[in-house]
């Protein structure tokens, strides 16, 4: 099945009413977690994920997808109006958006922002289109240590990518690998670390670990501020019609931030973040007038919003075609899959094509529901953030205990679950970002398996391991990622340094 | 002192780690057995472990004024520390008094922690704990637990 041929098949079963349903549940929580400050959307997907267990795996998939791509239309809003930036996608946005709302251009600025989202999120759905279904195609021919090097050099790129200390980034990919150790042993049925435990032997569960690190960690530091309510910029309709200056300012920055988004996409690590902080260096930096930046220019709220959802999209490439997520909500999609009986990879896309079609037009159809959405009931999701947040936050920790139960009936889950509640708030006091501990729980098993199977192949052989072609291209690139920075520093001091003698010796 | 305190718990923790793993079959490097991995991982932990402990206990200290701008607000530790307890008790107790009582008891102690009043603690607790009660349990048929009674 070809591309073209594949998306008309993919609209006629994301087009069932169900599928039409199921997307627009998704993406009315993705826009109210997205609007909400602190509940983010890979909290909510982890929350909702058992709720998915009676679905059809394509109908979970559309619904979960839905909350990711859905937030970052929500997350707008709030930088727009609040000053806050609803999630973290959403951080630059209010640089110039809010003071576009200081300036009476709010609706504006909101109506840039939906529709840059909505044309980088068909972009995106066209981008995974032929990237995944071309990489689907690529990897048919990996073995063992092609899967191993993807792993490993995504935990790597991911770690140098996330953010803050790389050390502190690999002490979370070692406390995620070392998790993902616990339970029985995939080839010979041992069982390690489970202190003779039955519930552990079935391995530590990724829903609840996100649930914690994510929804429990966010509540405790909503809990630090008390009661707490936004004032909150009100925008009539009439106002978002943007001018025709500012949509001829804003064409080009939508195209560019929706390339730079799916190509941060593609990319392990923090995309719809990293992304918008992109796309808005790149429009400061080939703007004619960059002092305008910061001052309420509309290129600072059309470039970053289009690249986080081109983000979201290209995140999907790496895990409809080779079934390994780069980040916690991709891996929340993984399980979603997995817990339904599929085995997500390059064989995808022959072996279930209506789970993987259909997922890819509802995106389309997902990203036009947010655009209509998002235009007229702003102010609706929006007076969601007059809700008094204690309250909210107290609601959101007692479906964490049910989710987390349900999923396995199981209380060592609760525990799990209040265990990374308090990591995770005891990271975010430290300013250290948990997805590599995420990923690299999703991601060890895996790595695990194709390292053994690896060395069984080269019988033990770690040279031919990493010197096959294929590999070794794979590994090129993280390699790089940690060697090349800590070298451009020391070449960068070592300069300074001449020079501060040269400058000593001159006269 | 959190931030001297991760890298000595995840060293402690790797070292734990590191002695249970040794203890699994290690096979060979051609023919790895259920301990290799594991191995390898304790390995990887203890060295950034070590690194990272080293960082924290020789590398320069951050200014006053950064650990200033991290002040918490009045009354912050008392609601976080509210909320983890009510947490930790509601797991221990769900098992014996069963998923209403628990939810109205957590709903309730938690809003009363952050600031809540009394009459709206309950009422909401009451109201929150019976209409997820419906939605999980009646509508969605989610076993949750009724307790010993």
């Amino acid at each position: 099945m070809g591309p073209l041929e594949g998306i008309v098949y993919g609209f006629s079963v994301a087009l069932t009413p169900t599928n039409v349903f199921a997307c627009f549940i998704g993406v009315v929580v993705g826009t109210l977690v997205g609007v909400l400050p602190g509940i983010g959307p890979v909290g909510a997907m982890a929350l909702l994920l058992p709720s998915t267990f009676a679905l059809h795996p394509a109908t979970a998939l559309i619904m979960l997808a839905g909350i990711y791509y859905g937030a970052m239309y929500g997350g707008s809003t709030t930088s727009i109006l609040v000053n806050v930036p609803g999630e973290a996608g959403s951080v630059v946005t209010l640089i110039d958006g809010y003071q576009m709302t200081r300036k009476g251009r709010a609706g504006a600025a909101l109506a840039i922002a939906a529709v840059g989202s909505f044309v980088a999120g068909t972009i995106g759905v066209v981008g995974i289109m032929v990237a995944a279904a071309w990489l689907a195609d690529l990897a048919v021919r990996f073995g063992p240590p092609e899967y191993f090097a993807i792993t490993l050099g995504g935990l790597v790129l991911l770690s140098r990518l996330t953010g803050g200390s790389l050390v502190h980034a690999f002490i979370m990919v070692a406390i995620g690998l070392a998790l993902g150790t616990v339970g029985m042993d995939s080839i010979s049925a041992l069982r390690r670390f489970t202190f003779g435990s039955v519930q552990l032997s079935q391995g530590v569960d990724l829903v609840p670990v996100i649930m914690g690190l994510y929804g429990v960690a966010e509540v405790l530091l909503l809990a630090e501020e008390g009661i707490r309510r936004a004032s909150i910029a009100t925008v009539r309709l009439r106002e978002m019609l943007p001018t025709r200056l500012e949509w001829r300012q804003s064409a080009a920055p939508i195209a560019r931030g929706s390339v730079v988004g799916f190509i941060s996409g593609l990319v392990p690590g923090p995309a719809a973040v990293l992304s918008t902080f992109i796309a808005y260096a790149v429009e400061k930096k080939v703007s004619k007038t960059p002092e305008r930046f910061g001052q309420g220019a509309v290129e600072g709220v059309a470039g970053p919003e289009a690249a986080n959802n081109a983000a979201t999209a290209g995140a999907m490439v790496p895990l409809l075609s080779l079934g390994i997520p780069f980040s916690p909500a991709t891996a929340i999609l993984l399980g979603a899959l997995v817990i339904h009986g599929l085995n997500p990879g390059p064989l995808l896309i022959s072996q279930r094509p209506e789970v993987f079609w259909g997922f890819i037009a509802s995106m389309y159809i997902g990203n036009l529901m947010l655009l209509i959405l998002n235009l007229p009931l702003v102010g609706m999701f929006v007076s969601v953030l007059r809700l008094p947040q204690h309250v909210l936050a107290t609601l959101v920790l007692l479906l964490c205990l049910v989710g987390a139960y349900s999923l396995n009936n199981s209380f060592l889950d609760l525990w799990v679950l209040t265990i990374f509640g308090i990591f995770g708030y005891a990271l975010r006091k430290l300013r250290v970002d948990p997805s590599p501990l995420v990923v690299a729980l999703v991601l060890g098993p895996m790595m695990e398996k194709t390292l053994r199977q690896a060395l069984f192949l080269t019988r033990g052989d770690i040279v031919e391991l990493v010197s096959r072609p294929l590999t070794a291209a794979i590994l090129i690139l993280p390699a790089a990622a940690l060697v090349v920075p800590p070298l451009v520093r020391l070449l960068r001091r070592g300069r300074s340094v001449a020079g501060d003698r040269a400058h000593e010796v001159a006269p | 002192m959190l931030a001297r305190a991760l890298p000595l718990v995840v060293l402690i923790a790797a070292g734990i780690y590191l002695s249970l793993a040794i203890k699994l079959p290690y096979g060979a490097t051609a023919r790895p057995g259920a301990g290799f991995y594991p191995t390898l991982v304790a390995v990887f932990a203890c060295l950034v472990g070590l690194v990272a402990a080293a960082q924290a206990f020789f590398a320069p200290r951050p200014a006053r004024a950064v650990v200033a701008a991290d002040a918490e607000l009045p009354g912050a530790r008392r609601r976080v520390f509210s909320t983890v307890g009510a947490l930790a008790v509601s797991c221990f107790v769900l098992p014996w008094i069963g998923y209403v009582a628990t939810a109205f008891l957590f709903v309730t102690v938690v809003l009363r922690a952050l600031g809540s009043r009394w009459p709206a603690a309950l009422v909401i607790g009451g109201v929150s704990a019976a209409v997820s009660f419906y939605l999980f349990a009646v509508l969605l048929d989610v076993p949750l637990p009724r307790g010993v009674w």
